[in-house]
């Protein structure tokens, strides 16, 4: 569904990305793993068009996304949280998830049902729906980003370092509703990127290595 | 003495409604584009001369308020998408250093392009306010146009501009962007178009400003600069990126400005920095502004 053949990225000159080959399949379960500026955020961002690739190419169901903007890619059904959430502050949660819904301009009865979807899997933010963005502790708020993911997140879902500073207890309630939502939705395709593999042990199928801007290895 | 605090108070008030129109526009760009545009100041002037033109084409009283809002209009959705596709959208991912000169020759231009219509003989038409007559408030004879008009247009657009940002879906696109331009491209939204509406709302601003401004003064050679840099002032200390913000500080310094006009004429000119100063010292990210988070 997702291939990544050959990426070069650069940023302010220097080349970050070197060559990245990545794939995941419909219902794939893919760990990016690798340590600190090894290039993960960079891959993100590189898939979501928010980099331009200096080579290579970006495919989605065959397609080369390389000369699609950025913001026409939610509409392909991919939804992206950021590693350090980027919800807009003054808005509520509410408001932070319905936006990409709204940009993307769906029928009412299509928006309501995307909707559902997210507070059905993570119902601790149905009380949290009109409290501002900007006054959420940070678990709450990686749960609220992960919410605005979901909205255009039907078929790929791109999640930068979910666990990053969450307490235990967080990271192990964000895992199980993970692990509930590729669960029930056998043909969504995750990729999820970390620096501590064990935290993804129980839903990914593939861990893919990535160090100073190379894929090292891809192992089931 | 009482007469004179009133009159201070209407002029102040009426002259904070003027500066308010120019400071939201400057604000509201610098939120989403991040430059700091100078040439707010031409947008201004522009839209005072031709509504001054307007307003003695159009020759019928009643006309000429239309005049106005058409003149605002025109410079809004002509210079606005002109000066942003051809100009800015060039140097946004230049150094601010840059971007501010280009803004500053862009000033330049469009006074020299202004003089070149207009000429340099001061400019008086004063129709509109001859129109809506005068009311006595409290022993003192004011135009209706200064003490009514003016701060109504500038509370409705304060009014209308927050409503259109927090409720409405495109308002709330140019909000998101103004919070951090690639996590909203990221869910969607079109920063390239985000862009050009926004500039072009507050180009559309500076205008009204100017607009609304001329049929109460003179106009002359400068004005656009000295519009700026007043707006500078109000901007810088109502925190940028702040409407409502932008709003009081407007109002403290028009009617700190039009105060020193009466009672200490020597500083009329300065009080308003004074005033800039003395906040940002106490509060460098200003009056309504915090360093973590810009709202619209
Ligand atoms: N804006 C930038 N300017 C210059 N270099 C950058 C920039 N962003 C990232 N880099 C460099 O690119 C490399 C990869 O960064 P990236 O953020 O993709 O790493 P990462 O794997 O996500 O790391 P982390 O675990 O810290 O999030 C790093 O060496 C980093 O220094
Ligand atoms: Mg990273």
């Amino acid at each position: 569904m997702l291939s990544l053949a050959r990426v070069e990225v650069a940023i302010a000159g220097a080349r970050i990305l070197r060559g990245v080959d990545l794939a995941v399949p419909a219902g794939g379960r893919v760990a990016l793993v690798g340590r600190n500026g090894a290039g993960k955020t960079t891959t993100f961002r590189a898939i979501m068009g928010l980099l331009p690739l200096v080579a290579g190419s970006v495919r989605f169901d065959g397609t080369e996304l390389a000369g699609l903007p950025a913001h026409r890619r939610t509409a392909l059904g991919i939804g992206y949280a950021p590693e350090d959430r980027r919800l807009f502050p003054t808005f509520t949660v509410e408001e932070n998830v319905r936006l990409p819904a709204e940009v993307l301009g769906l029928p009412a009865a299509e928006l309501r049902a995307r909707l559902e979807r997210v507070w059905e899997l993570l119902p601790e933010l149905v009380e949290l729906r009109d409290r501002r963005a900007g006054a959420l502790s940070g678990g709450q708020g990686k749960m609220a980003a992960l919410a605005r993911a979901l909205v255009t997140g039907t078929r790929l879902l791109l999640l930068d370092e979910p666990f990053q500073g969450l307490a235990p207890a967080l990271a192990r309630r964000y895992g199980e509703i993970l692990a509930r939502l590729v669960e029930r939705e056998r043909s969504l395709a995750l990729l999820v990127s970390e620096s501590n593999p064990e935290l993804l042990a129980p839903f990914v199928d593939t861990i893919a290595t990535i160090e100073r801007g190379e894929i090292l290895s891809a192992a089931g | 003495m009482g007469l004179l605090f009133l009159l201070a108070a209407l002029d102040g008030l009426a002259y904070a409604a003027q500066v308010f129109l120019v400071a939201v526009g400057l604000t509201l760009v610098f939120g989403v584009l991040k430059i700091l545009n100078v040439a707010h100041g031409s947008l201004f002037a522009i839209g005072a001369y031709l509504a001054s033109t307007l307003v003695g084409l159009v020759g019928v009283p009643w006309l000429s308020l239309l005049a106005l809002a058409m003149a605002a209009l025109a410079v809004g959705v002509v210079l606005g998408p002109v000066i942003e596709r051809g100009l800015l959208a060039r140097i946004y991912e230049k150094e601010h250093v840059l971007q501010l000169l280009v803004t500053f020759a862009l000033l330049m231009i469009l006074e020299d392009v202004q003089k070149l219509v207009w000429g340099v003989q001061p400019l008086f038409e004063d129709a509109p306010v001859r129109l809506l007559g005068q009311v006595e408030v409290g022993g003192i004879v004011y135009t209706v146009y200064q003490l009514l008009l003016l701060p109504g247009v500038a509370l409705l657009v304060l009014v209308v501009l927050a409503w259109f940002l927090r409720r409405t879906l495109l308002g709330r696109t140019i909000v998101a962007v103004t919070h951090d331009r690639e996590a909203a491209e990221a869910i969607g939204i079109d920063s390239r178009r985000v862009y050009l509406l926004t500039f072009t709302i507050g180009a559309a601003l500076a205008a009204m400003g100017g607009a609304l401004a001329a049929p109460t003064t003179s106009l002359v050679p400068g004005i656009g600069v000295q519009t700026i840099v007043l707006s500078f002032a109000v901007v810088a200390t109502a925190g940028l990126g702040r409407i409502e913000g932008a709003a009081a500080t407007a109002l403290l310094i028009g009617l700190g400005r039009s105060f020193a006009v009466y009672f200490t004429p020597e500083l009329e000119v300065v009080v308003p920095y004074l005033l800039m100063v003395a906040v940002l010292l106490v509060r460098p990210a200003g009056l309504f502004g915090s360093t973590e988070l810009r709202r619209v």
